[in-house]
């Protein structure tokens, strides 16, 4: 694998991996834009935007663009979250210029009215259904809580009333704003020429102009509150706790997702074993998130409404001891395992490498090879994960409590 | 596409299927075994997603803690399932640690614990997470739709009934799978980085004296009612639906991937234009085909807040309808632009392979080769899609809703 990396006059970004022997390539957009970078009143404008990217340009309805994807047999799709919306396709790596200069275009998008309205509907509905998915409410509602004002808190879809107050000129602004050339980065893995592919996108988004985009950033540990939603329709108890952790800049990130694993992974943690294996709970997973300057780890649980406080004991129990008595060289070397088998079934094909491409460049301005993130990896010891646990006292949490009898 | 297929089969009937990737680090292989829900004795819906938690918990000289933890040191990705028409147990992992991961599946599968002790809690999971479906309606939907619409006994609920699984016995649950762990139908196949020699000589070794209990397919019964609604206070009704399709040994089976491509193949497909694009009505929309052996239909699903319900429903249904009045050349060949496309992104990943390869084997007796799939979507005309709608016109649908309000279907 062989990476390269240019930087157009005005400021985007191209990086690339080769990979020789790949039938297929896959690219991205990278857009340094979230819930996080939007005020109160444009609750939900990322995601909404990125919707309004496949409406197509002055020149391009949302009928062809829909078909011109389909038409490469593209694998395809987009999504939004706190601080990172990114458009991504697999493709046979022969269509691979045509899908890049698809996206091209697409990120100059006519924002027109009546698709703006029409869509809305859309929205609606996708907020509708993760209203009926507690198990996605759960973490959105507590990631609000955690965060409190920070603006990591704000909800990635919006509120139905915040959609439905948005105006088109509003959206237009924020992309003006947002989806700056300076503000974008271009990935691309396969098997494909990356001085063919570079001259190709200069040609395409040379053009545009850049402007000054910023991001506010500031580390916080979390509001550490607790609070309990009665929803009687539902019938399991669903938990959601949030702690603090490294952010994607923070080379303890590594160790951080280690203990997410020992702690939190499906099988063979300390939930596993403590909650799922003698079937007190049907899911308790944990995984820490390291974002732009700030980083939180994240549990997620579902059991029976009246095992709730048996559950929140042992919980409370497992951090106890991960606090006191630490890891053991055993726990550690297995989630090593487990992870650096992750990355090789991942590495198969050029799509599991690009979002790790990607957001090692968003985030760190970096290249990290697969064997880069390997020796990270081996190199962490149950002390770096020990001391994670002494700063950040996990079982000092958030939590967010949903159920009929919460 | 070069491709090489290994086999191997061994003097019990067990056949050994590789497919070899060059630039590979990693392996992935599966186990199938015709011991599914359907050839299980009635009174016993959720035995198979019993037995399949009950078997990772112990096996030969490892208890249930041990084997997990060497499962885990070993860095396996794993899977147990017990679907209509099999039972199955796979594996991903780096290819280093092949033959190791083989010989502890070899443990699972011909020598698991089953230990009294450890039954209660796999049966207290099906429970708990049979209990959680009524969180999930997106899934509980499909759930039912495949229920109501395969004829009995392929319709049992996977996920077990309270009434049943309160019902079952580790003796029994013990004697159910294995004396249905027939070693000479059993398919064993492998994708990736691995060395077949080695794989053919720890499977010799493991399963050779191991014999058949000739496990018999049992026939179709009846069908369940064409339409249920399940009332709930969620924010969207959820509708399910299926309708027949011809199973996939048949010959028109390129030409139903086709149609069901021209109507949910991608974004430019007809329900997401007609029903999400045009009218907004919904954020998921979309159709599959599923098939089991002998039997195939058409899903489709959608999510949509109650008043809106009822025309999303007709929509979908009109499209349907009007698939029958032709497809358009464009139409055709992104459908077979995006099939073929898909082929090749397949080919690059070891689990899509060996399950892949499994279940050819499984439901042709035969792997297809990517090129022979590739020639025969290459044949696909515009008239062969419509002969084949002409016959199957996609008019007759099992529907299931689950939400506020009741459709009319």
């Amino acid at each position: 694998m062989q990476f390269k990396h240019k930087q157009l006059q005005n400021g985007l970004t191209l990086i690339g991996e080769i990979q020789p022997h790949a039938q297929t390539a896959a690219m991205g957009f990278f857009v340094r834009t979230g819930s996080r970078d939007e005020t109160a009143a444009i609750s939900g404008v990322s995601h909404f935007l990125e919707h309004m990217l496949f409406k197509g340009t002055e020149t391009l309805s949302w009928q062809q663009v829909n078909e011109a994807f389909d038409g490469l047999g593209a694998s395809f799709n987009a999504f939004t979250g706190e601080e990172n919306t990114v458009y991504f396709a697999a493709v046979l790596a022969e269509y691979l210029p045509d899908v890049a200069k698809l996206w091209s275009q697409l990120m100059r998008p006519a924002l027109r009215e009546e698709d703006f309205n029409l869509e809305k509907n859309v929205i609606l509905e996708e907020i509708a259904m993760y209203k009926d998915m507690p198990q996605f409410d759960v973490v959105d509602q507590a990631r609000t809580l955690h965060f409190g004002s920070h603006p990591c808190g704000n909800s990635v879809p919006g509120t139905d009333e915040s959609i439905k107050a948005m105006a088109v000129q509003q959206m237009r602004d924020y992309f003006t704003k947002r989806y700056a050339p300076n503000n974008l980065v271009v990935a691309c893995c396969g098997n494909f020429d990356f001085d063919v592919f570079s001259s190709h996108i200069e040609q395409l988004c040379g053009g545009w102009q850049p402007v000054q985009t910023d991001r506010t950033i500031s580390y916080f540990e979390g509001t550490r509150q607790k609070k309990s939603i009665r929803k009687e329709s539902l019938a399991r108890h669903h938990i959601c706790l949030l702690s603090p952790s490294v952010s994607m800049q923070d080379p303890r990130r590594f160790a951080a997702s280690l203990l997410g694993m020992i702690l939190g992974d499906s099988t063979g943690s300390r939930y596993f074993w403590s909650l799922v294996d003698p079937a007190i709970a049907e899911v308790a997973s944990m995984q820490a998130e390291a974002m732009d300057g700030i980083g939180a780890i994240y549990s997620y649980i579902c059991c029976e409404p009246t095992a709730a406080q048996k559950v929140m004991d042992i919980v409370g129990g497992i951090f106890k001891d991960i606090t006191e008595n630490g890891v053991s060289e055993k726990e550690l070397q297995a989630a090593k395992n487990k992870v650096l088998s992750t990355l090789a079934i991942k590495s198969e094909q050029p799509m599991g490498r690009l979002l790790g491409l990607g957001f090692n460049w968003v985030y760190s301005q970096e290249y990290r090879t697969l064997a880069d993130d390997i020796a990270a990896i081996r190199s962490v010891t149950v002390q770096d994960v020990n001391s994670l646990t002494a700063e950040f006292q996990p079982g000092d949490f958030t939590c967010l409590a949903m159920g009929p009898t919460a | 596409m070069k491709e090489r297929l290994d086999q191997y089969r061994l003097n019990n009937g067990m056949v050994i299927l590789g497919e070899p990737m060059d630039e590979v680090e990693s392996v992935s292989f599966h186990f199938l075994l015709p011991a599914g829900n359907a050839s299980f004795p009635d009174g016993c819906c959720g035995a198979g997603k019993v037995i399949a938690d009950w078997i990772l918990r112990g096996a030969g000289i490892r208890n249930n803690r041990q084997l997990t933890e060497t499962l885990d040191n070993l860095g396996i990705h794993r899977g147990s399932a017990v679907t209509e028409e099999h039972f199955s147990l796979s594996a991903s992992l780096e290819a280093g640690n092949m033959i190791a991961a083989m010989d502890l599946f070899a443990d699972i599968l011909i020598r698991p614990r089953f230990d009294d002790d450890q039954f209660e809690p796999s049966r207290q999971l099906a429970l708990h997470e049979l209990a959680g479906l009524e969180d999930d309606p997106q899934h509980k939907v499909m759930l039912l739709t495949k229920e109501q619409f395969y004829p009995y006994p392929y319709n049992r609920p996977a996920e077990g009934t309270v009434e049943d699984l309160q019902a079952l016995t580790p003796q029994g649950c013990r004697e159910m799978i294995q004396s249905r762990l027939d070693w000479s139908q059993c398919i064993f196949t492998v994708a990736g980085k691995y060395d077949f020699q080695a794989v053919c000589d720890t499977l010799e070794k493991r399963f050779a004296a191991l014999s058949g209990t000739g496990i018999q397919r049992p026939g179709f019964g009846d069908r369940g009612q064409r339409y249920t609604h399940h009332a709930n206070e969620g924010a969207q009704v959820h509708i399910g639906m299926m309708t027949t399709a011809p199973s996939i040994g048949d010959d028109r089976y390129y030409d139903i991937l086709a149609a069901v491509s021209v109507l949910s193949g991608g974004m430019s497909g007809r329900l997401f234009t007609e029903v999400r694009e045009k009218r907004g009505l919904c954020y998921a929309v979309g159709a599959r085909y599923q098939s089991l052996k002998n039997t195939a239909g058409v899903s489709c699903y959608t999510g949509t807040m109650p008043d809106k319900a009822q025309e999303a429903y007709d929509v979908i249904r009109q499209e349907f309808r009007r698939l029958r009045q032709g497809i358009t050349e464009e139409e055709l060949q992104r459908a077979k632009i995006g099939l073929k496309s898909k082929l090749i992104m397949q080919s690059e990943s070891t689990q899509a392979r060996s399950s892949g390869i499994a279940g050819d084997f499984a439901y042709l007796g035969r792997v297809r080769a990517l090129d022979e799939i590739r020639r025969r979507l290459e044949k696909i005309t515009i008239q062969s899609v419509q002969d084949f709608l002409d016959a199957n016109p996609f008019e007759n649908f099992t529907v299931v809703t689950i939400g506020p309000k009741k459709i009319q279907p």
